[in-house]
């Protein structure tokens, strides 16, 4: 069958050249068997079997198209037409008998009309198109003044000796030396490089890491240059297109997250809109257009300077895009979004317009986890790329610990403080929902998102709108902070609960202080592993009922506990009493453990001051039927008299001391310390606006209670020195009473004496010792009372004057008030200068 | 059909004539019909221009003798 087409087509072949030639005015009819006419014939068929390629694409309807736009521009609209219409009808021909190959055919006539046209208008044919290049008669650089043929190009010239005609020769000649590729061909291979894909004259060069025409390929340094300067936009887009496909790749092994997905969704928009500017480019570079001038023929719309006008906007917005895929190569989520948004501080609207696009794509989801976080207290973020970080942790630390912000994921478009606010709403979210067990707050979820005027379903926000977003959350939070503390205010009883920790922990029920230590006291003096803490149950039972506490709210009643705390063998009950205060969720979320073991160490100091000043009072007691013991004294010697009335007033000398700097102290601690601190810690719970508000206002007050009650870290030397003094009094307590024994002995020993003198003899040795014995006891006893006295008063004034020297030295401000009060006439200061 | 294909045939000639006169590419009845079966055949249509071209050229070159195919 070939062999017979091929027959076939010698024949028409033949055919074809007889009938040419027969056309051709020059050449005169041939004979078909004429030498002339075999060289001829020759010639056709070696070109036929050259390679010549058309520079084209095979499709007929794009040249027809062409064809009829030539037509159109050229004026001949009429023709233009017609020419349409018989294409149609040409086109729509099929089945046997028509013509299979129409581009072919269509193509052929183009060429022809072109070459006609041209030869028409009596052009020098020799710049014409290399289409003529003939196989391996090709040769170059001949003389141009020659009339004859040239590289097998016919000179047709007019005029021999026109430069104009010279110039364009030598042009052509260069052309043809350099111009082995069409610079149509170079576009289409500039639009597949532009696109990733090697063209056949521009692929990629890995050693300069860029697209380029090949060195094989002879073109013009000039257009080399520029197809480098196009193919820029080529490199570009591989590098936007692997970072896709490889983060494409990564997802599922989730290492991209969200933000990253729609990062690469933005970006392939943006290509999908590239991909659109090459395939309209591409098809223009399919049509001619009319020339302006006559000496060049072009046979394309496009050439590389025109593409380089239309590559200027996407050169821009794909290096934008080049430069985000580099900058977000390592990172995620927030971090990510606010690279990006760094990158969209420019002031080109184009610019400006690409990114913030770009940028409402990726921040969608970050968005979306801020409402839904605000909202709805829910922490949807599988990738670890919100800012919000939850733990899990213990309900009770759910409010300090169970919530974090994580400052490398926050974009720079969220300012610290409303990405605190966020935290916080969040959090009282979960806060109220798990400790609070309460339900109220999605109303105020939504009333917020009313109120800002997006709606509690997805999507209500984008980026740009961070206003907007501000608002939102700023409502949300004052709803819902002003919600948690009324639910922590009306249900769970805070201010009570403080007042009732202040109250019994602090010592501020007086009266049940003082029923409390009247019993326990003397039980406390023993050793602490004889006490047990069932009998000190009991005791705090009956404190409670004797006192106006038992009209308390037996709720907060029955948080109050006694404690023994863990004590060695040497340990007095003194040292291991406490009270403590049981505090549930959610309250424990303030009174944690560290705030209830402060409040611990303020009540173990309070409790030794208590202790003091009952000790006092307790000599008081004993002390006030004063001058009724003198009185009884009458029978005694003067001496006796006068040494038991200077024992006795020195005791109460002493006393008074004590007593002066003990009351001043304790009221200092009481008022000025204790109440100061309670009155602007309610103040500022009025005016506490959320949960953290007050956690800091709690941290305060009680930290204001420790450091001026010398509780402090710098306190510590004026600490002992207090110490000491308490130690002081309680011993001076034990001495005065064991003085007032002996007095009261004496006394019933003297009356007895004084009696029995009236009666018989007793057989009772000691009554009738007499009057002698009696005196030389008191004496003695007396005299070992004052010693002791003396030395106690002597290391009393000594502690108090080391602890007054030490109290200016404090940094609170109340002390100095102390210090005054308790050298209001200068009397120790006068001491201590002279001595 | 015989009948149809002629017909075909004819009306396809006719139109392609049309075209090439609006497009003045000089070419008759007879050499198009030829053009158009070498098309078919599957001879490149650059090369049968280039033949077109060349044969119609006022003088033959000289080349053509001192390269034989």
């Amino acid at each position: 069958m070939e062999d017979d087409d091929q027959q076939k087509a010698t024949d028409l072949v033949q055919e074809l050249v007889l009938r040419l030639v027969s056309q051709n005015p020059q050449t005169p009819n041939l004979d078909p068997n004429s030498p002339a006419f075999l060289k001829t014939l020759r010639y056709a068929f070696r070109i036929l079997s050259s390679r010549l390629t058309p520079s084209v694409s095979p499709d007929a309807t794009a040249i027809a198209e062409s064809l009829k736009r030539r037509l159109a521009t050229q004026g001949k609209s009429s023709d233009a037409l017609a020419f349409a219409d018989l294409y149609t009808k040409f086109a729509s021909k099929t089945g046997p008998g028509s013509v299979n190959n129409k581009w072919a055919l269509v193509y052929l006539l183009k060429i022809v009309s072109d070459d006609r046209k041209s030869a028409i208008n009596g052009l020098d044919s020799s710049v014409l198109l290399p289409n003529l290049g003939i196989g391996d008669g090709f040769f170059r650089g001949g003389e141009a003044k020659k009339k004859d043929c040239n590289n097998g190009v016919l000179l047709v010239r007019k005029d021999p000796e026109n430069s104009r005609d010279e110039a364009f020769r030598k042009y052509a000649v260069l052309v043809k030396d350099e111009n082995e590729v069409n610079e149509e061909v170079l576009v289409r291979d500039v639009l597949y490089a532009c696109q990733g894909i090697d063209g056949k004259s521009v692929k990629f060069n890995s050693e300069i890491d860029g697209y380029a025409v090949q060195d094989s390929v002879k073109v013009p340094r000039a257009t080399r240059v520029m197809v480098r300067m196009l193919s820029e936009l080529g490199w570009l887009f591989r590098k936007v297109k692997t970072f896709i496909t490889e983060s494409m790749d990564r997802f599922p092994a989730e290492e991209v997250g969200t933000v990253g997905q729609a990062f690469c969704a933005a970006l392939q928009d943006e290509l999908s809109d590239y991909y659109k500017l090459l395939a309209v480019l591409e098809a223009q570079a399919m049509n001619p257009i009319p020339l302006v001038s006559e000496s060049a023929s072009s046979s394309s719309y496009l050439s590389l300077r025109r593409l380089s006008v239309w590559f200027a906007e996407p050169m821009v917005k794909m290096r934008l895009m080049a430069v985000l895929v580099d900058k977000c190569k390592v990172l995620r989520g927030g971090a990510m979004a606010g690279a990006i948004h760094l990158h969209a501080q420019h002031g080109d609207p184009l610019v400006h317009d690409f990114m913030m696009s770009l940028l409402r794509c990726v921040c969608s989801p970050l968005f979306e986890m801020v409402r839904s976080w605000v909202l709805e207290g829910e922490l949807e973020d599988t990738f670890g790329e919100f800012f919000v970080v939850g733990q899990p942790v213990k309900v009770d630390l759910l409010w300090r610990e169970g919530y974090k912000l994580h400052p490398a994921m926050l974009p720079s478009f969220i300012s610290p403080s409303l990405a605190q606010r966020i935290l916080r709403t969040g959090k009282s979210i979960n806060f109220l929902r798990v400790c609070c067990d309460d339900h109220g707050w999605a109303d105020a979820a939504s009333e917020a998102a009313a109120a800002s005027g997006t709606t509690t379903r997805r999507g209500g926000l984008g980026y740009g709108e961070t206003d907007a977003l501000e608002h939102l959350v700023i409502e949300a939070a004052k709803r819902i902070d002003k919600h948690l503390l009324d639910v922590l205010y009306k249900r769970y009883k805070f201010k009570e609960h403080c007042l009732a920790i202040k109250r019994y922990l602090l010592l501020g029920q007086g009266d049940f202080v003082q029923y409390l230590m009247d019993i326990v006291g003397p039980k406390l003096s023993e050793p602490a592993n004889n006490i047990s803490s069932f009998e000190l149950a009991g005791f705090l039972e009956a404190a409670i009922r004797a006192s106006n506490a038992q009209y308390d709210d037996r709720d907060m009643l029955d948080r109050l506990r006694v404690k023994m705390m863990p004590h060695g063998s040497g340990d007095r009950g003194w040292d291991v009493f406490s009270l403590e205060y049981e505090a549930r969720v959610p309250l424990d979320t303030v009174f944690t453990e560290s705030v209830l073991s402060k409040y611990l160490r303020v009540f173990n100091f309070l409790w030794k001051l208590k202790r003091v000043e009952h000790a006092l009072i307790g000599i008081w007691k004993t002390m006030k039927p004063n001058c009724i013991t003198s009185n009884s004294f009458v029978k005694l010697q003067t001496s006796v008299k006068l040494q038991l009335l200077s024992a006795l007033r020195r005791c109460q000398v002493l006393w008074n001391e004590m007593n002066h700097f003990v009351t001043n102290f304790q009221y200092y601690i009481m008022f000025e310390v204790l109440e100061v601190s309670w009155s602007n810690f309610s103040k500022e719970m009025e005016a506490a606006k959320d949960l953290d508000d007050l956690l800091a206002a709690h941290e305060k007050y009680l930290n204001a209670i420790v450091g001026k009650s010398l509780l402090g870290e710098q306190s510590q030397t004026i600490r002992q020195s207090l110490f000491v003094l308490f130690e002081l009094i309680l011993r001076f307590r034990s001495h005065a009473d064991r003085l007032y024994e002996g007095i009261y002995e004496l006394q019933i020993r003297s009356k007895e004496s004084g009696r029995e003198k009236n009666k018989l003899e007793e057989p009772v040795s000691w009554i009738s010792e007499g009057r002698k014995g009696l005196t030389q006891r008191a004496g003695e006893f007396l005299q070992s009372m004052s010693k002791d006295m003396d030395s106690i008063a002597k290391e009393y004034t000594s502690s108090l004057d080391g602890f007054l020297s030490l109290l200016p030295l404090q940094q609170s401000v109340d002390l100095k008030f102390l210090f005054f009060r308790l050298d209001f006439t200068e009397f120790y200061s006068r001491l201590h200068s002279k001595g | 059909m015989d009948e149809e294909a002629s017909r075909t045939a004819r009306e396809s000639l006719e139109l392609v004539f049309r075209m090439s006169n609006i497009l003045d590419t000089g070419l008759d009845r007879h050499t198009l019909s030829v053009l158009i079966a070498l098309c078919d055949l599957g001879v490149n249509p650059e090369a049968l221009a280039t033949v077109v071209k060349e044969l119609r050229r006022e003088s033959i070159p000289d080349s053509v003798t001192t390269t034989p195919s």
